[in-house]
C-alpha cells in the first residue's frame, strides 16, 4: 500500500509538471484598445498607426500622410512607405538619433516621441493625445527589441 | 490559460479522489518506538519543546509516527519563504501566518523609521497557510496571501537523511494564481536538498522552475519562465532560538524587472512549544514562488529596499 501511496504521489508530481508548461498572461489584457496588437510591424501599422482605437487615441495616418498633403515631420506612415521611412532613417526633429533603431527602443526617436521624453523637438504623439497606452508602447518597444523586423 | 487552469484543478480534483484514499493503514507503517513526542531527536528536555498541550503529546505518542518527534534542526516548515523538508505527518496539520510591512526601512531617517515603529505601523501584505499530511513523507498545501494570490503545492520525500546517505530530498510541485486563483497562473516544479548538521543547523539547496513568472506576456518579454535556486540555513544559536538566513538567485530565465536582485531573507525566531515565532527582514515582501521569481524589491537609484516581517506558525501535531 505504501509503494501505491508513493507511486501515485510522483504520478501526480509528473501530471503537475505537464500542466505546469506554457502558462501565459493575455496580451490583449496589455493592449487595452487595440486588443488584436502584436509585436509585430504589420499589426503595429493596422492597429496603432494607420486606426484610431476605441480609447480615442487618432491614427497617425491622419497627419503623417502624403494623400492630400505633406507629411507631418517628414514621416509617411501609410501603406508600404512606413517601414522604410522609419527604420534605419534619422529624425528630422534630431537628426542624431534614428526613428527606429533596430535591438533600441531607448535609442528610437519614435519611442521618445509616444513617451513624451524631454529630448524631443516638438510635441508628444500623438499630437495633443490621447496618448499610447503603457500596454501599446510596450508592444512598440518589444517589436523594436526584437530588432524592427519588416514582418 | 482556460486549459492550464483546467489542468490545475485536474490535479486538485486528482489529489482528493486518489491520494486520501490510498494512504497505508497503520499497520504497514514502520513500527518505530516514538515513546515521548515530547522528547526532541537530540534529548534536550527544556520546557519549550513540549508540545502545546497534553492532547498533542497524548495523541502524537498514541500515532506511532516518527515526523511527530520534534527535529530540533527543522522545528519549522519555511525559512522565511523557502520550504524546507519538515514532513507533516500523516493526517496532521499546521497553520503560518506570514506578515510583510509595506514601509521600506531604509525610507526616511531613524526618527521617521521609529515613528513608524519600524514598518509596524504601515499596511502589510498578511498571507495564511495551512499544510496537510496525507500519508507519510506527502503533505499538501495552501496559502492564500491579501493580494488575492492563492497558492497550491505539494511536497513529496523522496530520500531522507539516514543511514550513510548525507542529504534528504523532497519533490516540490506548486501552481498560484492570482485574483483568488482565477487569473495569471504560475505553475512550478523544484527539489528540496536538505542537510541537517548534528542539532545545529539545516541547511538547504533548492533548484525552482516557476512558469510564468513574468507579468507580462511571454511575446513581450525574452523569458517566460524563471529558473531560481534557492540557497538557506537555519542556525540554532540557542536550545529553542534560531537564525535563518535565504537567498534565491535567478540563474536563468525571466528576471524581473530592470534593477530588480534575487531574493534575500534573513530572520531570528524562537521555537515555543508547538509555536515557532519569526521576526524578518528582507528585500521584497515576496513569500509566494512566482513573486520569489520575480525578485526584490529596489529603489530608484538601485540599492535594495528592505522590509521587515514575521512569521507565526503552530504544529498540530
Amino acid at each position: 500500500m505504501v509503494w501505491r501511496g508513493r507511486a501515485l504521489t510522483l504520478g501526480l508530481l509528473a501530471a503537475a509538471a505537464l500542466a505546469a508548461g506554457g502558462c501565459d498572461e493575455r496580451l490583449s489584457d496589455v493592449t487595452g484598445p487595440t486588443p488584436n496588437l502584436q509585436p509585430t510591424f504589420s499589426s503595429i501599422q493596422r492597429d496603432v498607426f494607420a486606426a484610431t482605437d476605441s480609447a480615442g487615441r487618432p491614427a497617425c495616418t491622419n497627419c503623417h500622410t502624403n494623400q492630400g498633403r505633406n507629411p507631418a515631420g517628414g514621416l509617411n506612415l501609410l501603406g508600404d512607405a512606413a517601414y522604410a521611412q522609419l527604420v534605419n532613417v534619422p529624425s528630422r526633429g534630431r537628426p542624431d538619433v534614428l526613428r527606429v533603431k533596430p535591438g533600441d527602443p531607448d535609442g528610437s526617436y519614435l519611442v521618445h516621441k509616444v513617451e513624451g521624453r524631454s529630448d524631443i523637438v516638438g510635441a508628444r504623439m500623438p499630437l495633443r493625445g490621447p496618448y499610447l497606452t503603457a500596454g501599446q508602447i510596450l508592444v512598440l518597444r518589444r517589436w523594436i527589441a526584437l530588432g524592427a523586423p519588416n514582418n | 490559460m482556460t486549459l492550464h487552469r483546467r489542468m490545475v484543478w485536474t490535479a486538485a480534483l486528482l489529489a482528493a479522489t486518489i491520494l486520501i484514499p490510498s494512504t497505508a493503514p497503520a499497520s504497514d507503517r514502520p513500527a518505530k518506538a516514538a515513546p515521548a513526542a515530547a522528547t526532541p531527536k537530540d534529548g534536550s528536555a527544556d520546557a519549550d519543546t513540549a508540545p502545546a498541550d497534553a492532547n498533542a503529546t497524548t495523541t502524537a505518542a498514541a500515532d506511532d509516527d516518527e515526523d511527530t518527534i520534534l527535529d530540533p534542526t527543522q522545528p519549522d516548515f519555511t525559512l522565511v519563504s523557502l520550504p524546507t523538508a519538515l514532513r507533516v505527518p500523516r493526517h496532521r496539520s499546521a497553520f503560518r501566518v506570514t506578515h510583510r510591512f509595506n514601509r521600506p526601512l531604509g525610507a526616511g531617517d531613524v526618527g521617521d523609521l521609529a515613528s513608524d515603529f519600524f514598518g509596524f505601523d504601515t499596511g502589510a501584505q498578511i498571507g495564511l497557510e495551512y499544510r496537510y499530511g496525507l500519508m507519510r513523507g506527502t503533505q499538501v498545501g495552501f496559502y492564500r496571501t491579501s493580494d488575492r494570490t492563492i497558492q497550491f503545492s505539494l511536497e513529496h520525500d523522496l530520500l531522507r537523511q539516514q543511514g550513510g546517505r548525507p542529504f534528504g530530498l523532497t519533490a516540490l510541485a506548486f501552481a498560484e494564481g492570482t485574483n483568488n486563483f482565477r487569473d495569471s497562473y504560475s505553475p512550478g516544479l523544484g527539489l528540496i536538498v536538505s542537510r541537517t548538521l548534528a542539532d545545529a543547523a539545516a541547511l538547504y539547496v533548492e533548484p525552482i522552475w516557476v512558469n510564468n513568472s513574468s507579468p507580462l506576456p511571454k511575446a513581450l518579454v525574452d523569458a517566460n519562465s524563471t529558473f531560481m535556486v534557492g540557497v538557506g540555513g537555519r542556525f540554532r544559536v540557542r536550545p529553542t532560538v534560531y537564525l535563518v538566513a535565504e537567498v534565491t538567485p535567478r540563474v536563468s530565465g525571466y528576471k524581473g524587472d530592470r534593477g530588480s536582485t534575487g531574493l534575500i531573507a534573513f530572520g531570528l525566531e524562537k521555537r515555543a512549544g508547538g509555536h515557532l515565532f519569526q521576526v524578518n527582514v528582507a528585500d521584497g515582501v515576496s513569500t509566494t514562488f512566482a513573486n520569489i521569481a520575480r525578485g526584490g524589491d529596489t529603489a530608484g537609484d538601485g540599492a535594495r529596499n528592505w522590509y521587515i516581517g514575521f512569521n507565526i506558525s503552530r504544529k498540530f501535531f
